[in-house]
């Protein structure tokens, strides 16, 4: 049986900053909720159920935070629960919302969660953390290091430069400066980029993401409840996930599945989204992409999951403009991940922006027409994925 | 108006259990400066560092296999920037398909002058053959051992003349 | 919700040691157990949900560690860190929604952290209460206390509830339940968070569960036998801030209650054959008799004394022996989903009621009930 269509009704997102000393973590979550409700013109009171985005814990230095969230969601009293699949928890989060209403159990859910990474001192230390203990704890594993690795096979496999990375970056600042959301929001040219330190090589500090803090939500609804109510909405039309080996030096060597210079757990996760909405091909039927990126050189392997071009071919893509805001399928127009990094919710913040988009009220950082957009979310040490397609 | 922040931070200790393919494995590193791996039947891949499962055919690993002492670098990095509780910068460290593994496994590369970040990274390059060496005191840990070019020849123990990366 | 799901495939596991197994090893153990339990293969497995305790686990991001050896490698894997009866609740919701014919549910509570009570405590805010020796059991204790104040003479019933718990568990896994079953004993324990004593509560226990649920046309299309159909699915919160709310009631349950009994048309909590309730402290089991409808306060006294929810009773509670015999504190409330599952899918061993038709299943989880789902489940033909 055909499963409810499910909207999205409204969204709502903080001026993401580094600090936020004026807001403890309960607060930064209803500036993000009061947001959505705002403009998805709905009270706390309506909702059916709430999905709570949070992923580690240890950056936010509060176990199972999601408790201290629950007046701020007000859901007292209501479903509740959370998600945490790390980095791709927002977009986790927000087809947990997806399916809370396609069950037929819920007509309207909130999705919500909030981060403060500036607070937590330093996060590498703590996302040094999320490996084993058995075997790479002991490493001097981080994000940072494990994308950089992932630059380095790229580079070798498809001739990835560091110029291409900035390039990225360029691009990125260049759309963020037009989007008041974001935290990074400076123009930057190549040399800039090209200049920056080394943190780890290839990955310089222009090529890297933000620590930042604030909160966002959206509000989804099934189409019975739009109908009934009267409201404007776009459209959930597709959603998937799926996962890769924990261990990275599986994705290398003989007989890999996966090459960790690639994303491909994205790109299964992308055809299961796809088969859903009944995207065949989507260079053509696909007009913007959100697509989680907290390095520069990330980007590429996520564009080449989302099945915009073979591997490796986005690189001369790029070089032409084609994801450029003006191009012919711009890719992360907010200014991405590489620009803001709330980490509970910056998964979360990609399926909003792709709402905007497709809703055409991206104010200056629209994409002109845009009626089909995808977003993504990257979680553990890129190891799950989810995807969404999200169309007017 | 008066913002107040406070200090806190986790100190929480845990006692992990290994279990008996992992323990074999940090056993022979420090008892014997062995690195094994364990062959997936399904696969037939052989996984280093081993586990009693593969996660991609959720079947048993079967026979042990010894792998290494030579590989070839599959993937590496040069940190430059300073982190908490990290070693100190610059380090280069990435992942290595020892001799008859398939899949390839942490560590640290020593011997190489960081200081140029390009000669460095071309030194590194993937594919590059490397060397284990095993440190003369071991603990059991993946920090017993490390990797360094073929053909150069570094001290036991400690590797001279390069940031020393014992930390606990 | 749409459709029909049922639990298929169950395996809950108290491994005796925590040194010979990895802990991935251990979940490895427990998803093929249940995978085995329904006749399934792991290549059956469409997705999964899984829910750990980061800082139980000592792992930032539970859920890396754990995706590989649940099968997690090219599937669809979700994580719900906020109770494991959510990873039951949103595997539901998952295959109402259509998207999925089948999914495993897997969670686990491991003893590998120096101390439960640090582990735990960095749960309370570093806003304002963070300062105080407020750990899990202090919470629960707060509410006991809250209870003791309110209900006269409670402390009888909650006494009697741990040897009742205390005796059925000793029947239905005599070599994993632990803990004194004498009324004298359990009476004079010493106070551990006062008024609960260390008689009154069961030590962190290693333990694992593992669940496969499928549609009904998944699982006919199969011919699984042995299935717990879901009738009503119940799920609610308390606010987070233990001072914003009244300990001697558990609003939430109430809400999660009328879900579950609304969507499958119970009136009267007469109508189930037997009952697995959480009970972390005898005082929850008895808040949770109050919230279920089994029996309002002033009649916990009578109610427990006349053995009406003993073995053999009207409605027998917790013939597990509860979390008051093996406590997996994080996964304890999806043990009690399990057990009400084999009940009616009559794969409840030594402590089977006979022809259990109708089981009700309530999970808390947090501090003081934090977090509250019932389930509603009924064996045979749909």
């Amino acid at each position: 049986m055909k499963p409810p269509r499910v909207g999205i009704i409204g969204i709502g997102q903080s001026e993401f900053k580094a600090r936020r000393d004026d807001a403890n973590y309960p607060e930064l979550v209803r500036e993000g909720v009061t947001l959505a409700l705002a403009d998805a013109k709905r009270e706390l009171k309506d909702m059916d159920a709430v999905v709570y985005s949070l992923a580690p814990d240890a950056l936010l230095g509060i176990g199972n935070a999601e408790r201290l969230g629950v007046d701020a969601v007000g859901a007292r009293n209501k479903r509740f629960m959370r998600i945490n699949t790390g980095g791709a928890t927002g977009i986790s989060s927000v087809i947990t919302g997806w399916t809370h209403i396609a069950s037929g159990e819920c007509d309207i859910v909130l999705v919500a969660g909030a981060d403060k990474v500036g607070e937590s001192g330093d996060s590498q230390t703590i996302l040094n953390k999320i490996w084993d203990p058995t075997y790479e704890r002991a490493l001097p594993l981080g994000t940072i290091t494990m994308l950089a690795m992932s630059a380095v096979r790229a580079m070798h496999k498809y001739g990835l430069t560091e110029e291409d990375m900035a390039r990225v970056t360029v691009k990125n600042r260049a759309n963020a400066a037009k989007n008041p959301k974001a935290h990074l929001r400076k123009v930057v040219t190549m040399q800039e980029v090209m200049a920056s330190r080394y943190i780890a090589w290839p990955i310089k500090l222009l090529d890297a993401c933000p620590q930042s803090s604030g909160g966002a939500a959206v509000v989804m609804a099934s189409e019975k409840y739009i109908k009934a109510n009267k409201l404007d909405a776009v459209w959930v039309s597709g959603v998937g996930h799926c996962s890769e080996s924990y261990y990275m030096g599986d994705r290398m060597g003989k007989k890999i599945m996966a090459d960790h210079a690639d994303a491909h757990a994205l790109a299964r996760s992308f055809e299961r989204s796809y088969k859903m909405a009944g995207i065949k091909n989507p260079t053509k039927q696909v007009h913007v992409a959100e697509l989680y990126a907290p390095f520069s050189n990330t980007e590429y392997h996520a564009i080449e999951a989302a099945g915009v071009c073979k591997l490796g071919g986005s690189l001369a893509m790029m070089r032409e403009g084609f994801f450029d805001l003006g191009g012919k399928i711009p890719v992360n127009p907010s200014g991405g991940t590489l620009c803001t990094n709330a980490i509970a919710v910056s998964a979360l913040v990609r399926a909003a922006e792709v709402t905007l988009q497709v809703w055409g009220r991206a104010g200056e950082h629209q994409v002109k027409g845009a009626r089909v957009g995808i977003a993504s979310g990257n979680g553990g040490d890129h190891q799950f994925f989810g995807t969404m397609v999200i169309e007017s | 108006m008066e913002l107040i922040k406070r200090k806190e931070s986790w100190n929480i200790g845990y006692d992990h259990a290994l279990g008996e393919t992992a323990s074999y494995f940090f056993a022979r590193v420090r008892d014997h400066a062995e690195i094994y791996g364990r062959r997936d039947p399904k696969s037939g891949r052989v996984l280093v560092p081993p586990r009693a499962f593969s996660d991609q055919t959720l079947e048993p690993t079967t026979d042990w296999v010894k792998v290494g002492p030579g590989g070839r670098i599959e993937a590496f990095t040069i940190v430059y920037e300073e982190f908490k509780t990290l070693p100190n910068p610059p380090y280069a460290f990435g992942y290595v398909l020892l001799d008859g593994a398939d899949t390839a496994i942490g560590g640290f590369f020593r011997g190489i002058d960081l200081t140029d970040p390009a000669k460095a990274a071309k030194q590194l390059a993937i594919g590059t053959r490397v060397s284990t060496r095993f440190a003369d005191e071991r603990k059991g840990s993946v920090l017993d051992f490390w990797f360094e070019l073929e053909g150069k020849r570094g001290k036991g123990g400690k590797s001279g003349g390069e940031t020393a990366v014992g930390y606990e | 919700m749409n459709g029909e799901i049922g639990v298929a495939g169950v395996a809950i596991h108290a491994p005796p040691r925590t040194d010979s197994r990895s802990l991935e090893e251990s979940i490895y153990a427990v998803t093929w157990a249940a995978l085995r339990d329904g006749g399934f293969d792991i290549d059956d497995v469409e997705g999964i949900v899984v829910a750990g305790n980061d800082e139980l686990d000592g792992r930032a991001i539970a859920v890396m560690m754990a995706s590989g050896p649940v099968g997690g490698v090219d599937r669809d894997i979700l994580s719900t860190p906020s109770a494991a009866e959510h990873a039951f609740v949103l595997a539901a919701l998952r295959i109402a929604s259509g998207q999925f014919a089948n999914q495993l549910v897997v969670a686990w509570n491991p003893l590998e952290v120096d101390s439960f009570s640090d582990a735990l405590k960095v749960g309370t805010d570093p806003y304002f209460h963070r300062a105080l020796p407020q750990d899990e059991l202090a919470t629960h204790g707060l509410q006991a206390a809250v209870l003791e104040a309110k209900v006269p003479g409670v402390r009888e019933a909650a006494t009697a509830i741990v040897r009742k718990n205390r005796i059925q568990g000793a029947i239905a896994y005599p070599d994993r339940s632990i803990g004194v079953m004498e009324t004298v004993f359990i009476a004079s324990g010493r106070p551990t968070r006062w008024p609960l004593t260390d008689t009154m509560v069961a030590p962190p226990a290693f333990g694992l569960v593992a669940m496969i649920l499928g549609s009904k046309e998944y699982l006919s299309g199969r011919k699984v036998k042995n299935v717990s159909w879901i009738r009503g699915l119940g799920w609610a919160t308390e606010p987070g801030f233990i001072g914003d709310r009244d300990l001697s009631t558990v609003p939430s349950l109430d809400a999660a209650r009328k879900q579950a009994y609304r969507a499958a048309g119970v009136k009267d909590a007469s109508t189930f054959d037997v009952a697995e309730i959480a009970d972390a402290t005898p005082y929850q089991e008895l808040l949770a008799y109050e919230g279920l409808g089994i029996c309002k306060r002033n009649a916990w006294i009578k109610h427990v004394a006349s053995g009406a929810t003993a073995r053999g009773g009207k409605l027998p509670v917790n013939l597990s022996g509860g979390a008051l015999s093996f406590n997996p504190v994080f996964c304890a409330g999806l043990v009690r989903i399990a057990e009400a599952a084999n009940q009616v899918r009559g794969r409840a061993g030594n402590h089977q009621v006979p022809n259990a038709r109708r089981a009700l299943a309530h999970a808390a989880s947090g501090p003081a009930m934090h977090y509250n789902t019932v389930v509603v489940m009924e064996g045979g033909r749909s």
